[in-house]
């Protein structure tokens, strides 16, 4: 388009105070040829605005360019439509309250922050969303017919969508099939399954189409053009869906391995889930004899919370065994449950059916198994009684029940082998190499997606599906499938139902989003996606292997294949490409590359060193306008550039500043590793490795490695900015002016 | 006002300057008081050792009883123990009907039967909650002088049920003390058991108790303690000699009772009003010296 | 090793004053935290609750905690769950006393000479229940006894703190010792007066 461009500057909230506007507009105005460059001392105020939406009309400003309070703010005041592009120029937060007024040092910040403003609004295109051509889909395909699948299909139908919904079995109800009785809020007695009503709801509803004895053999495509091929009952169907409900649910943990409990030595030790299945079956009797049942002792945390089998808690071993006494003293009221437990996790309102549980006299002892051995046709378990002090012995025991925790699905029994790729380590005698859990390739057969990076959802730790679990609990790593329920996390059936309705919702999102060309999230709304200048691909495959997201397939030639609507635009493919020929309508190599020669380097006597800071927009630029909210101080000669992810940091920027003479570039973004922060889960991890690449060039080039520096910036760290930024400007100082300043 | 008024076996006895002192206050004050006719000891804290808890809770509704058929006054404890007693029946009787059917069930053996319909008050509460601090400033013509005085709670007079005041941090004492003119001093041990019923038999034991209340006091500038329980004034007081023998202390404390520094604060004479010369160790020098 | 055996729990439970409380027991141990004679008692409040419900039937009854509670109710105010731990622990003293046990002997002869003076009188004689606990264990002990004690008694006489006079019986007292022999009767367990 063709742009006319605006420049409006705030003199409010101490910005006119502390520095020279005036200046600042004769900047805008002779230096960028911007037409129409105002102030104004109430910039978001209605008054303000009006200046702005009259030269919109008048004028016929369709790029507006306004130097005030940080980006984060006001975004919906100094929102003028869809077709005008706004640029902010961050005066408040990051230079006057963070620096001295009428300092000379603060006016030339301010004056680089405008000039790096107007550079940008002046690459800055409007995006055009993305139509393919094909329809987009906004039905939901859930995957797995147990509670949670059963629920996110009925919310689905009842949000007014299609659902298709696949099981393995010949029956609807997962687990719930297996079960007595449950408990749930409010959790003061043992509530009924409910399944036959909710089976019978999914079957009758008109817009739930079910599929049963069938499994999804594959999926192509992407949200909102997934084509889904399911195989049952000797036949093939293929369905049209916009997003994927994952709810496969999980297994018990194998009992087998617990032999040290009795498991497998005495036909009377049972597992939580064999004793649910002999309650709903009908009566409770001792599997060796079938005599009546008297004195039943349940072992909790059997096989969990221990580093040789699984290491974390499955949440609801508690609450069944409690609701499985409850069966016991049902059956007869003369029975003694003993519970040997580590803790009592009855969590919230829980605490109510633990208390229902003592008041029945059911006994608790607190300790650890020592030994469960057979005497006289009846068991005896001895333990270390934590509270009473001593070893202790329960005889006299018909039941011995042993509450395993929950395995995802995802979780393979054997970690897969991939053939290894070149030059990697590890692979055996036949060039097979084992997968970590992070690979798409690693977790059991579900979905079949395919993806040139796996067919599954990549896990991180025990076999559940990963997903940033702080900011965004319900995603995965796969735009537009969601997981829900046990899958994903051991829960009981009140968290499951609310697990799956919020999946669906989610999944629901995601289509009508896509339909009209927006990302779906972190960056929800925005209308740009990565274009492919494919002319200069080298097929070097970087972007393909390196995208968070999978969403690059490709070609037999190894060409990449973009999937817009798989993206979340977070750009790092476009940090990875050496040849650059990545970009998004306004987002691009070039420019940042002209910010940061739109920065004026002072000569090297003047003593002014100059630092470009690249900030990941979600964490450590929101930790610096806290900072600046607080007023902490901290050197002026930082020149900070928010970039979507530090993923999207092209090596060449570097190359740039170095040549134009800044002195040091710090990289500001989220932590990595296993308890990642990164919004864009490999972002930061990928800058960092890329960084090391670039000292060896540095090293080469004379120009010593301390100059760029890699620093994790959480939102909450935002005290320690000022710290961070005065080592780095001692580390410049030590390391010298740049030596190619001035040329 | 008209409340009636069960000082219960130990006014009369080792309490006695707590009754003495308790009646010019109540007159200067405007409150009028009833005997329950013909009433029966409380069974304090030790009777469980004799008597099953049915019996115990049979013996305070008679006294329940008695009153609510003649009058169904407030009944007034000034002791914590038959305070607490009382309260607890009435409670336990008016949240469980067949325990309160067991025990009417005993009553008729005497020809009585209670209702749950009287109020069991402490001292304390009566004159905080009913009369007010405010009144009774009006009414002292000798305020004590800054007096730094330990206001001693102990357990029963709010434990367990804090009906008129919190059972973690009570104010009630303090702000009579104050309105007196009086230095109500903060201590954190004003809330700890002084041994109550068990002293004599368990003496050694509850020697070590006191002794971290006189401490704890002493330490925070109390010149003397105040109290409202019978039983803890004897047991921080009279018991301080053989304390200081066995311990190794030198304690030499004044135990008064509340209604005592209010008799002397409303004007009263230290012996008649006061009853101070009941008291064991003597708290006329340091009383009359905040005075002035 | 120790055999858990759940019949003395049940026994508590019927037969002992609030017994059933403690099934809501959770083992925080708040309330022998909380309590001011709980490091001179053998076992804490929280450990005669398990070791009642692990069936250590001689050690709970013969222990010196139950007849250590000086009804201070910190415990009962602070119990997460609700027991009225102090009526609890009372419950169980009645109990051993009422099947021979005589943990912390004193206390005990105390406690009862206390409730024959009520069951006497209607009221309590606080001379006369000084000198029957004086003289519990014979004529001898009993001049020993009331010759150490003699002084407070003394001192308290000089300060007007001891009624010169006998207690008399209250007028109702027939009609109380019905009361109270119907109570005994209906009490937990089969109750009776000791």
């Amino acid at each position: 388009m063709e742009k006319k461009t605006a420049v409006y500057i705030c003199t409010g909230c101490g910005i006119g105070d502390a520095l020279d506007v005036g200046k600042l507009l004769e900047i805008a105005t002779d230096d960028y040829s911007i037409p129409i460059c105002k102030e104004h001392p109430f910039l978001c105020g209605p008054e303000g605005v009006e200046v702005i939406k009259k030269d919109i009309q008048e004028e016929g400003i369709n790029t507006i360019i306004i130097a005030a309070c940080s980006p984060r703010v006001n975004y919906d005041v100094f929102n003028f439509g869809a077709d005008k592009i706004v640029e902010r120029v961050n005066l408040r937060e990051q230079v006057v309250w963070m620096q001295p007024p009428g300092e000379e040092d603060t006016q030339m910040l301010a004056e680089d922050n405008l000039r790096m403003g107007c550079s940008k609004a002046n690459d800055t295109e409007l995006p055009e969303p993305f139509k393919p051509e094909e329809e987009i889909s906004k039905d939901i395909l859930v995957v797995g017919g147990g509670l949670a699948g059963l629920t996110a299909a009925l919310e689905t139908a009842k949000a007014g969508y299609k659902a298709v919904l696949v099981e393995k079995e010949d029956r609807l109800g997962g687990f719930l099939t297996k079960m007595k009785k449950l408990v749930t809020m409010p959790y003061k007695e043992l509530s009924d399954t409910g399944l036959e009503d909710l089976v019978k709801a999914v079957e009758d509803n008109p817009n739930i189409k079910v599929y049963t004895s069938s499994t999804v053999e594959k999926i192509s495509g992407a949200p909102g053009l997934f084509s889904v091929e399911i195989k049952g009952n000797g036949n093939s169907a293929t369905e049209k869906v916009g997003a994927i409900v994952q709810a496969t649910g999980w297994v018990p943990y194998d009992a087998n391995k617990l032999d040290h409990l009795g498991y497998g030595k005495f036909k009377d030790v049972v597992t939580n889930v064999e004793m649910e299945e002999m309650a709903a079956a009908g009566k409770i009797t001792r599997p060796s004899d079938g005599k009546d049942v008297k004195n039943v002792l349940f072992v909790q945390c059997a096989g969990s919370r221990d580093p040789e089998h699984l290491p974390y808690c499955s949440s609801v071993c508690c609450l069944v065994s409690l609701k499985q006494a409850a069966y016991i003293k049902e059956q007869n009221p003369e029975a003694v449950n003993y519970i040997l437990y580590k803790d009592m996790r009855t969590l919230g309102q829980a605490e109510d059916f633990y208390k229902k549980a003592q008041l029945d006299g059911n006994v608790f002892v607190r300790g650890s198994v020592a030994n469960v051995g057979e005497e006289g046709g009846k068991l005896f378990v001895e333990a270390d009684d934590e509270l009473l002090g001593e070893r202790i012995r329960i005889e006299d025991l018909d039941l011995v029940v042993l509450a395993v925790g929950m395995v995802p699905s995802t979780q393979p029994d054997e970690i897969p082998r991939i053939p290894a790729p070149e030059g990697a380590e590890g692979a055996d005698e036949e060039g097979m190499i084992e997968v970590t859990p992070d690979s798409g390739f690693y977790a059991t057969k579900a979905l079949g997606l395919e993806y040139r990076q796996g067919p599954e959802l990549p896990t991180l730790k025990y076999g559940f599906p990963d997903s940033h679990f702080i900011c965004f609990p319900y995603e995965t790593r796969r735009t537009g499938i969601y997981t829900a329920g046990c899958v994903r996390r051991p829960m009981e059936t009140a968290k499951v139902i609310d697990d799956a309705t919020g999946a669906a919702m989610k999944a629901i999102q995601c289509t009508e989003a896509t339909s009209v060309g927006m990302a779906v999230h972190p960056r929800s709304g925005d209308m740009s996606y990565p274009e492919f200048n494919m002319q200069r691909c080298t097929q070097c495959k970087r972007c393909t292997e390196e995208c968070p997201f999978g969403a690059i397939n490709e070609d037999e030639k190894a060409n990449p294949l973009p999937n817009p609507t798989r993206c979340r635009r977070c750009g790092v493919c476009m940090g990875a490409c050496p040849e650059r020929i990545i970009s998004f309508k306004n987002y691009s190599v070039p420019m940042i590359g002209n910010m940061i020669k739109a920065i004026e380097v002072p000569e090297e006597d003047e003593e002014k060193p100059r630092i470009v800071a690249l900030v990941c927009e979600n964490d450590a630029y929101a930790a610096l306008d806290m900072a600046g909210i607080r007023r902490m101080q901290i050197s002026p000669y930082v020149r900070f550039i928010p970039v979507r992810c530090l993923g999207s940091v092209n090596l060449v920027w570097i190359a740039d500043a170095l040549s134009r003479g800044i002195d040091g570039i710090l990289l500001m973004g989220c932590r990595y590793g296993d308890d990642y922060q990164c919004h864009f889960i490999k972002g930061s991890e990928l800058a960092n490795t890329r960084l090391t690449k670039v000292s060896e060039t540095l090293d080469r080039l004379a120009l010593e490695s301390d100059r760029v520096k890699f620093v994790e910036v959480g939102i909450t760290d935002y005290e320690k900015i000022p710290k961070i930024i005065e080592e780095f400007m001692e580390t410049i100082e030590e390391v010298g002016p740049n030596p190619y300043k001035g040329w | 006002m008209k409340y009636f008024l069960y000082w219960g076996c130990s006014l009369e006895g080792s309490g006695a300057n707590f009754l003495v002192s308790l009646k010019p206050v109540f007159e200067t004050l405007g409150v009028e008081w009833e005997e329950i006719k013909d009433w029966n000891c409380c069974g304090a804290s030790v009777s469980y050792a004799g008597a099953n808890d049915l019996a115990i809770k049979v013996l305070n509704a008679r006294n329940l009883a008695i009153a609510e058929a003649n009058g169904g006054y407030d009944i007034v404890a000034p002791c914590s123990s038959c305070y607490i007693q009382m309260v607890k029946v009435n409670h336990e009787i008016q949240e469980d009907p067949e325990l309160a059917a067991k025990v009417n069930s005993a009553l008729a053996e005497g020809g009585l039967k209670y209702n749950g319909g009287v109020r069991v008050r402490h001292v304390l509460d009566v004159l905080y909650h009913d009369i007010g601090v405010d009144k009774i400033r009006e009414k002292v013509v000798k305020p004590l002088g800054g007096l730094k005085v330990g206001g001693y709670v102990g357990c029963q007079s709010v434990r367990p049920y804090g009906e008129y005041d919190s059972v973690e941090r009570p104010i009630t004492h303090d702000r009579i003390l104050e309105a007196l003119g009086a230095e109500a001093v903060p201590f954190p041990k004003k809330m700890r058991c002084c041994g109550s019923g068990i002293f004599l038999p368990e003496m050694e034991y509850c020697f070590h108790l006191v002794k971290d209340i006189l401490e704890d006091a002493l330490t925070h500038g109390a010149q003397l303690i105040s109290t409202v329980c019978p039983m803890c004034a004897m047991n921080l007081e009279v018991y301080q000699p053989r304390i200081n023998k066995a311990l190794g202390t030198d304690f030499d404390v004044p135990i008064v009772y509340l209604t005592q520094l209010m008799a002397v604060a409303f004007g009263g004479d230290l012996k008649h009003d006061a009853a101070l010369h009941y008291n064991i160790i003597p708290p006329e020098k340091i009383i009359q010296s905040a005075l002035g | 090793m120790a055999s858990y055996d759940p019949s003395f729990a049940r026994e508590v439970f019927e037969n002992v004053d609030y017994g059933e409380e403690i099934k809501m027991c959770m083992q925080c141990g708040v309330c022998a935290a909380s309590c001011p004679l709980s490091m001179r008692m053998d076992y804490s409040p929280r450990k005669i609750f398990v070791m009642i419900r692990a069936g250590k039937r001689e050690e709970v009854l013969n222990s010196n905690a139950i007849m250590l509670c000086t009804s201070c109710y910190s415990c009962k105010v602070r119990c997460p769950r609700g027991i009225p731990v102090i009526d609890v622990m009372h419950g169980l003293a009645n109990y051993a006393i009422r099947q021979g046990y005589t943990p912390r002997k004193k206390t005990a002869v105390f406690g009862q000479e206390f409730w024959k003076q009520i069951y006497r009188l209607g009221r309590i004689d606080e001379k006369d229940l000084s000198r029957r606990y004086f003289f519990a264990d014979g004529f001898t002990q009993g001049i020993r006894n009331s010759l150490e004690m003699a002084d407070m008694g003394i001192t308290m006489f000089l300060h007007k703190r001891m009624k010169l006079l006998p207690e008399r019986p209250i007028k109702g007292i027939k009609d109380l010792r019905k009361m109270l022999d119907k109570a005994a009767q209906m009490g937990k367990g089969g109750g009776g007066a000791i």
